[in-house]
């Protein structure tokens, strides 16, 4: 009986198993069975064995190659086509327009991306033209920008890490929870925040994504440059640009227009749309978004006259107007168009 | 040598949440091995094991925002291990389906090391066959405690029985090698 119960204490021991009175038992059988001693150093010696057993690390360099290229299709990324904002279907979410934390990554390419990523069962979707402010069910509030569209999983709150999935861009102010991180996924970039108001903006179809702190502190990845992560202080401005992959990070100044300050790329989210010496090329797109209009500019000049302007509750017609008092230019507007020449 | 806990964790996150395929790489390198070697325990083929443990690693790719809540990633690869080799098997058996309990299991006492003092070849061979007689279930346990180093919860989970089964199981092995022991030194 003694025998088996030395064999069974030894297993324990071999597996790292037993508990400090097992070992104990299991000396005290030693010491009156000396023969035991055997068993258990043949034991140590069988069990040492499997340190042995690595395979060498050329090898492992092959079969890992081998693999990637059995599914070479689960690795490559094909960049998001270009989606435009109005061709979303829109799920009903009623909330206030409020902008929080612009994210300014085109997440919309999520959706018709190529890697495979869990769903996530709730969309937020704020069409052209609109904004909306919801919370989240961690407390942190958004503000959804004009054709933009956050979406998250149901249990989103539960999991260690929070995460959402942008396209468009939106302005969070975070819940702080030291212990549960919050991501914001969008195409190409991923922002990671303890607790903290920014802004990001990447909308699909356009070449950069951008990030402003204003509160807090984040840290920004690009998705396929893993390596390279940067932090951000506030009223600072990170942007990345697709086409030329480059990263600028840029201090944050206030526009001053008339007698007031505003902050260009968060002001949406207090509805009003600032703008400062910027082409009406380069205007174009937040134009259309902010109105839920297609603007086409017919000739070239145009194009380069520029702009510095706030617009709070202007119609389109109204900031058109407001626009041709600094600048020669005249336009035709129908209900979802403006022509400009 | 298995990576530590901490550095699994590392490249979990930078694996889901960057899909990092360096990291992804790292992972593979570090699992394959063991994957492959339960694998085989069951498949007893090279080309089986092989496409058994690298359907196993892209699997933890494609879910790998699922990775993030996962504790052990070690054994919940391994769990879809069993998973993928059975299915394995049951693809050539479509009359009856195979269980872990049916089928012959093939683990090897290894055999590269050179500072062994007890134990000869001869010997080695003799332990060797004993272990080759052992139930299937109980082979594979012996071969995650010892060779995986895992614990008797976390084999329990692989394998999908209870932690006392795991512990009786184990002992009927180590039980088996003592009489081997036993006959070869005259011992008690």
């Amino acid at each position: 009986m003694d025998k088996s119960l030395i064999i069974a204490l030894l297993s324990k021991k071999m597996a790292a198993e037993a508990t400090q009175e097992e070992l104990e038992q299991l000396r005290l059988l030693i010491e009156k069975y000396p023969d035991a001693i055997y068993y258990e150093e043949f034991l140590q010696e069988l069990w040492e064995n499997n340190s042995g057993s690595q395979a060498p690390q050329s090898d492992l360099d092959q079969i890992y190659a081998l693999h990637r290229n059995k599914y070479k299709a689960d690795f490559t990324f094909h960049p998001a086509e270009e989606i435009h904002a109005g061709r979303y279907s829109y799920l009903h979410v009623s909330g206030v327009l409020l902008g929080l934390v612009v994210v300014a990554l085109l997440c919309f390419g999520l959706w018709q991306h190529h890697k495979q990523l869990p769903t996530h069962d709730t969309h937020i979707v704020a069409g052209k033209g609109i904004r909306k402010k919801v919370v989240l069910p961690d407390g942190t509030l958004v503000w959804l920008n004009a054709g933009s569209k956050l979406s998250y999983d149901t249990g989103f709150n539960q999991q260690k890490i929070r995460q959402v999935f942008l396209t468009g861009e939106a302005f969070f102010d975070v819940s702080h929870r030291k212990s549960q991180p919050f991501i914001v996924h969008t195409e190409k970039i991923s922002v990671k925040v303890l607790g903290t108001a920014f802004n990001i903006q990447a909308y699909p179809g356009e070449n950069k994504s951008e990030a402003t702190l204003i509160r807090g502190s984040i840290e920004l990845s690009v998705n396929d440059q893993s390596g390279q992560k940067v932090i951000l202080n506030p009223s600072e401005k990170f942007a990345f640009s697709t086409e030329k992959k480059t990263m600028v990070i840029n201090h944050v100044e206030p526009v001053k227009i008339g007698n007031d300050e505003y902050i260009e790329e968060t002001s949406w989210k207090d509805n009003q749309l600032v703008f400062q010496d910027e082409t009406l090329e380069e205007l174009k797109p937040r134009l259309e978004r902010w109105f839920n209009i297609r603007i086409s500019i017919r000739s070239d000049q145009p194009k380069h006259y520029r702009f510095t302007g706030v617009f709070k509750n202007e119609t389109i017609n109204e900031a058109l107007e407001a626009m041709q008092l600094i600048k020669p230019f005249t336009f035709k507007l129908t209900r979802y168009d403006v022509i400009i020449y | 040598m298995p990576k530590s806990l901490p550095d699994l964790d590392d490249l979990k996150t930078h694996i889901a949440l960057y899909d990092s395929e360096s990291a992804y790489q790292q992972l593979f390198k570090c699992l394959f091995p063991s994957l492959y070697r339960f694998c085989f325990c069951i498949l007893k083929s090279r080309e089986l094991a092989e496409e058994a443990a690298s359907d196993v690693m892209i699997t933890l790719w494609r879910n790998r925002l699922k990775m993030l809540e996962i504790n052990n990633i070690k054994v919940y690869a391994l769990v879809i291990a069993r998973n993928v080799s059975l299915n394995i098997l049951n693809r050539n058996h479509k009359e009856e389906l195979v269980s872990l309990d049916d089928i012959r299991i093939e683990i090897l006492l290894d055999a590269h090391n050179p500072e062994q003092l007890l134990i000869n070849d001869e010997l080695k061979k003799k332990l060797e066959m004993a272990t080759q007689s052992l139930p299937s279930k109980c082979k594979l346990v012996f071969k995650l405690i010892k060779e995986d180093g895992l614990s008797y919860k976390e084999t329990a989970t692989i394998l999908n029985i209870s932690v006392k089964t795991v512990d009786a199981h184990l002992v009927t092995a180590v039980k088996k090698l003592s009489t081997i022991l036993k006959a070869e030194f005259n011992l008690m």
